[in-house]
């Protein structure tokens, strides 16, 4: 029998908040070190931990959006240990009572959906950060208290593309709930990784691969953890719980130390925060808030015929995304999507730009898809005009005109072409007289390619319109 | 029952304490402190009608979170007070062995 791999994952995000989660100092990355403490963040003697409503709200909604059930009494617990980033000697965080409990996050493995066990969610403050030369290390308290969430997953994963694709679909979850800005790179997203194999039922001794660094790095260091612990098994040897880390660069995992237990912390009540108490009015509420998330807009994309391709783009591309939530209802998001993900976003790339600080507006979007369906519009013209469109108020007729594109509105010539078209496309012409809509269009576009899009097309389509039904 | 800790069981805590014990007397001495402590401690479980929730929050209001606004942020000069040594914007500590 081959051996079975079995992931759990262990990930912790900073809030979003403004300040700090048991204080009222800044929560700011990347601030001058030591700019945005406390003396709650620093320990000292007397002071008392106030709790942020801000980073609560927040981590509600990650409980909620995470399909969890909330915990609506909660507590907070002391976990000790005894470490220069850590001055008060323990971190406030919540043993016994998470604030949510039993959810789950689905995710498609092989086109069918798994669900990945959510074991916990709960709340801590983060430590300070510290940076170590050889004969000293430097503290910077400026992240220490900082609001996190640590999530907890049941070991449902079995390879290291379900680690990955949890981890994604969980990056995405958060971030469109606007919980945290996970950035791995940053450190506002960490991931810890249990790895274990077994060639029986009963799971394997667990290894522990402390703070990877990128999605692509976690499905490297379990299987690279995989292999190690394959090759341990089969020399005879055992695996002991001990904390590793990935090298990158030599591709495999390190040992770091050997695990402190549960026991280790001496975890209690922390004595100095009351019971917290969520109303059911709260959550409600909390719910009201999340933002409308991928799931529902892949749904929507899907029913509107997007391809999955553009689909997965949009929901990379929020703020593209989000512009389509104003869209009404018969705009046609096939042509949208393309616009947006086309020439816009080559704009908007290039020029650093987000969508909302261009002057392309809702109404200018839905006008040019119509012509586009029309056929009054070309995609060349498209083209030529677009950066107008983004940059000025002005409507596409005005922009087509200072661009020189003039308008035919002379019916004898527009006659001619129409007429040229027609002989020209005989197919389409028996097509529109069998019933078929689009025949038209497909005229309308040529007439207007043969125009160079000058042509009028309300004219042009009375003219051909006339034309076919001689 | 032992009146006393074991060796491993002092020396385990030290460990996490971080303290190094200098010798073995001081050790033993630390055997039986150390049980009389957990002694003194364990008389909780003697109490009749134990209380779980009244151990955990000894009050009996709720929290009261508070907004998410800067509040009451102390400068580095005023940290570097009660830091013996700092360099740069940073408190410097002797190098951490181990992560």
């Amino acid at each position: 029998m081959d051996y079975k791999t079995t992931v759990g994952i262990e990930i912790h995000c900073e809030l979003k908040t403004n300040t700090k989660m048991f204080s009222h100092g800044t929560n700011g990355y990347g601030n001058t070190a030591n700019s945005n403490i406390t003396a709650i963040d620093l320990g000292y003697p007397g002071t008392l931990p106030i709790l942020n409503r801000g980073a609560i709200l927040l981590a509600l909604r990650a409980a909620l959006v995470l399909n969890c059930e909330i915990n609506q009494q909660m507590y907070f617990d002391r976990k000790n240990y005894f470490y220069p980033d850590l001055p008060k000697g323990y971190q406030i965080t919540q043993a016994r009572t998470p604030i949510g409990i039993h959810g789950y996050v689905e995710i498609e493995v092989d086109g069918k959906p798994k669900k990945i066990g959510i074991h916990d969610i709960h709340i801590e403050e983060d430590t300070a950060k510290s940076a170590h030369s050889a004969t000293s290390s430097l503290l910077d308290f400026n992240r220490a208290g900082v609001p996190l969430i640590e999530i907890v997953t049941e070991p449902d994963m079995n390879s290291p593309y379900e680690a990955m694709a949890y981890v994604e679909k969980l990056r995405e979850l958060l971030l469109y709930a606007d919980i945290s800005d996970c950035k791995m790179e940053e450190g506002s997203m960490r991931c810890d990784v249990n790895v274990s194999v077994s060639k029986t039922e009963k799971l394997g001794t667990r290894t522990e691969i402390k703070n990877i660094g990128s999605i692509s790095a976690i499905g490297l260091a379990i299987e690279k953890e995989v292999e190690h612990q394959i090759v341990v098994y089969e020399q005879g040897g055992t695996i002991q719980e001990e904390t590793r880390r990935f090298d990158e660069k030599a591709q495999k995992t390190i040992l770091m130390r050997v695990k402190e237990t549960g026991n280790d912390y001496r975890y209690f009540p922390e004595p100095d925060i009351p019971m917290l108490v969520l109303t059911n009015e709260e959550i409600e509420s909390v719910k009201k808030e999340i933002p409308v998330l991928p799931n529902e807009r892949r749904k929507k994309y899907h029913e509107k015929g997007v391809s999955e391709i553009n689909s997965n783009k949009l929901i990379q591309n929020r703020d593209l995304s989000d512009f389509l939530l104003t869209a009404p209802e018969e705009l046609n998001l096939v042509l949208a999507s393309n616009i947006l993900l086309g020439d816009t976003l080559a704009y908007l790339n290039k020029n650093r730009k987000k969508i909302t600080n261009t002057k392309l507006s809702m109404k200018k979007l839905t006008d040019v898809v119509k012509r586009l369906e029309e056929g009054s519009l070309t995609s060349k013209i498209l083209k030529e005009i677009f950066n107008d469109l983004l940059e000025t108020d002005l409507s596409i007729d005005e922009v087509i005109k200072n661009h020189g594109i003039t308008q035919v509105n002379d019916t004898d010539s527009l006659n001619q072409v129409v007429k040229k078209v027609l002989l020209e496309n005989q197919a389409s012409v028996d097509d529109y007289h069998a019933g078929k809509e689009r025949a038209l269009k497909y005229l309308m576009g040529q007439i207007m390619k043969e125009t160079k899009g000058g042509a009028n097309p309300v004219l042009v389509n009375k003219l051909l319109i006339e034309e076919l039904t001689k | 029952m032992e009146n006393k800790l074991s060796r491993e069981e002092v020396l385990h805590v030290a460990r996490l304490a971080r303290i190094q014990i200098s010798d073995e007397k001081t050790l033993e001495k630390y055997q039986y402190q150390l049980k009389k402590l957990l002694d003194e401690i364990d008389k909780i479980k003697e109490v009749k009608n134990y209380d779980e929730d009244f151990l955990i929050a000894p009050v009996d209001h709720e929290a009261k979170p508070t907004k998410d606004e800067t509040q009451e942020e102390i400068t580095f000069q005023d940290v570097k007070k009660n830091a013996p040594h700092t360099k740069g914007n940073f408190i410097e500590v002797p190098v951490m062995i181990h992560e």
